[in-house]
């Protein structure tokens, strides 16, 4: 089976997997097969302890995990506040280079290395309403393949994605706005009230307030400000919906 | 040595490779301003795939001093993509026909004869390919910098077009063609007394 296949392979396998255990299995066991030696594919969280709904994909030296847990590392992991501000992969080499780094985050770094964790490539993750996550993956003796950087952020995604799911027990479905809906919520997350939202769309005020209301039942939550937050993390809403 | 690494040896050259292609951002885009996608330092385009050959000259320490790489002209390649324009009669495609391409040096290495000896030492590495995979034309673009040096490095080679303007620079398509003389020639002028190449084979390695 050529890479690419065995990539598409890996997705069709973690979207049947019945659960994050199978995933993470499955992923450490492709991972190994591209000459990854260790594998962190997590939400920003202390992986020992991870709060619900997080992922946590973790195959690091166990003495780390203690270590980085105890010292509560997960607040100032530097690869992480890379992983946030980064779409693109980037290796650890070359973000030290490029950012300046507090002392306690080199030293991070530093003690990370010699449990063995170095020279790695950090795979940001961005999903809409998941906590910032990313994938660190540090490779084996023989290096890896220039040439399959994409399979694997193709499988980190998708690894990444299928645990979410099943941690939070979130189902794929995702929730779609009417137009006016979407307008309603819109003015409200600009602070407008509802005769002044009636007023600027030429309805009436009742009609707005219904309008948002279905809009909040279609996110099942039970306030404006979560169905507003709900509605800019997944991408219904954009900032500049939200800006004057 | 130069190194020749195909689909089936190249899990034994993950590093090298990955600096061939960390060197091709620094040269090709950093330093020659080049329009080429980067990703994570590393300059990768469409024809790089498993079809590509690669000759990566690696020095006893390791360090890789330079590299390029040969692509099969039945498949997509630079020439039919992006440089047709300069072949009069439409560029050459055949099973033994390969084209060359990313004539890479080091960013370490100087200007002048370091860089002119290191090219030489290419060719002799393309020519001894060649002869190993029975290909017998080897097609390439050249700049104004890379042509006349191609064309005195003691190899048959014809221009397939006149050379013309291709954004900054003045590029004309090359075909040269691979025999033991050429071979020979080649190596007298860069002084070579035997074979540059080695062809790893990753079963064996693997064994060993």
């Amino acid at each position: 089976m050529g890479r690419r296949e065995a990539t598409l392979d890996f997705v069709q396998k973690c979207r049947a997997a019945a659960s994050a255990e199978d995933i993470a299995r499955f992923l450490f066991a492709e991972m190994e097969a591209c000459g990854i030696r260790y594998v962190a594919c997590a939400s920003h969280v202390d992986p020992l302890k991870p709060p619900t709904g997080a992922v946590a994909i973790v195959n690091y030296p166990h003495p780390w995990l203690v270590w980085f847990s105890d010292k509560k590392y997960a607040n100032r992991d530097p690869i992480f506040f890379g992983a946030h501000n980064a779409l693109l992969p980037f290796w650890w080499e070359e973000f030290v280079v490029q950012y300046d780094l507090a002392r306690d985050q080199r030293r991070i770094l530093n003690e990370a290395a010699e449990c063995g964790l170095r020279k790695g490539l950090t795979i940001p993750i961005h999903s809409p309403g998941a906590l910032p996550a990313s994938c660190s993956l540090v490779p084996g003796p023989d290096g890896i393949d220039p040439l399959i950087v994409p399979d694997l952020q193709l499988m980190a995604f998708h690894a990444h994605e299928e645990a979410r799911l099943r941690a939070t027990g979130e189902t794929r479905t995702p929730v779609v706005l009417t137009k006016r809906q979407k307008e309603c919520l819109a003015l409200a997350a600009r602070g407008k009230s509802d005769p002044l939202i009636a007023d600027i769309l030429g309805i009436k005020t009742a009609t707005a307030k219904h309008t948002i209301e279905h809009a909040r039942a279609r996110y099942g939550v039970s306030s404006r400000i979560q169905a507003i937050m709900f509605a800019y993390l997944d991408g219904t809403l954009t900032l500049s919906d939200l800006a004057d | 040595m130069i190194q020749i690494i195909t689909r089936d040896n190249r899990r034994l050259f993950h590093h090298a490779l990955m600096e061939m292609h960390r060197q091709r951002k620094q040269v090709f885009i950093d330093r020659m301003h080049w329009r080429l996608s980067e990703s994570m330092g590393l300059e990768i385009d469409e024809f790089d795939n498993e079809e590509a050959m690669y000759l990566i000259d690696v020095d006893a320490n390791g360090d890789v001093q330079q590299s390029a790489r040969l692509l099969p002209t039945l498949s997509p390649h630079l020439m039919s993509e992006v440089f047709a324009k300069l072949c009069d009669d439409g560029p050459p495609r055949s099973a033994r026909v390969w084209e060359a391409s990313r004539f890479c040096p080091a960013p370490t290495i100087a200007k002048g004869a370091p860089r002119r000896e290191l090219l030489a030492r290419m060719i002799a590495g393309i020519l001894e390919t060649s002869i190993l995979f029975g290909i017998e034309k080897v097609s390439f673009v050249a700049g104004a910098a890379l042509a006349p040096l191609a064309a005195q490095a003691g190899w048959n080679v014809c221009a397939l077009g006149p050379k013309q303007r291709m954004g900054r620079e003045r590029l004309i398509a090359m075909l040269a063609d691979v025999t033991s003389d050429g071979l020979a020639a080649v190596r007298q002028r860069a002084r070579l007394t035997g074979p540059v190449t080695r062809f790893a084979d990753a079963g064996l390695a693997r064994a060993a």
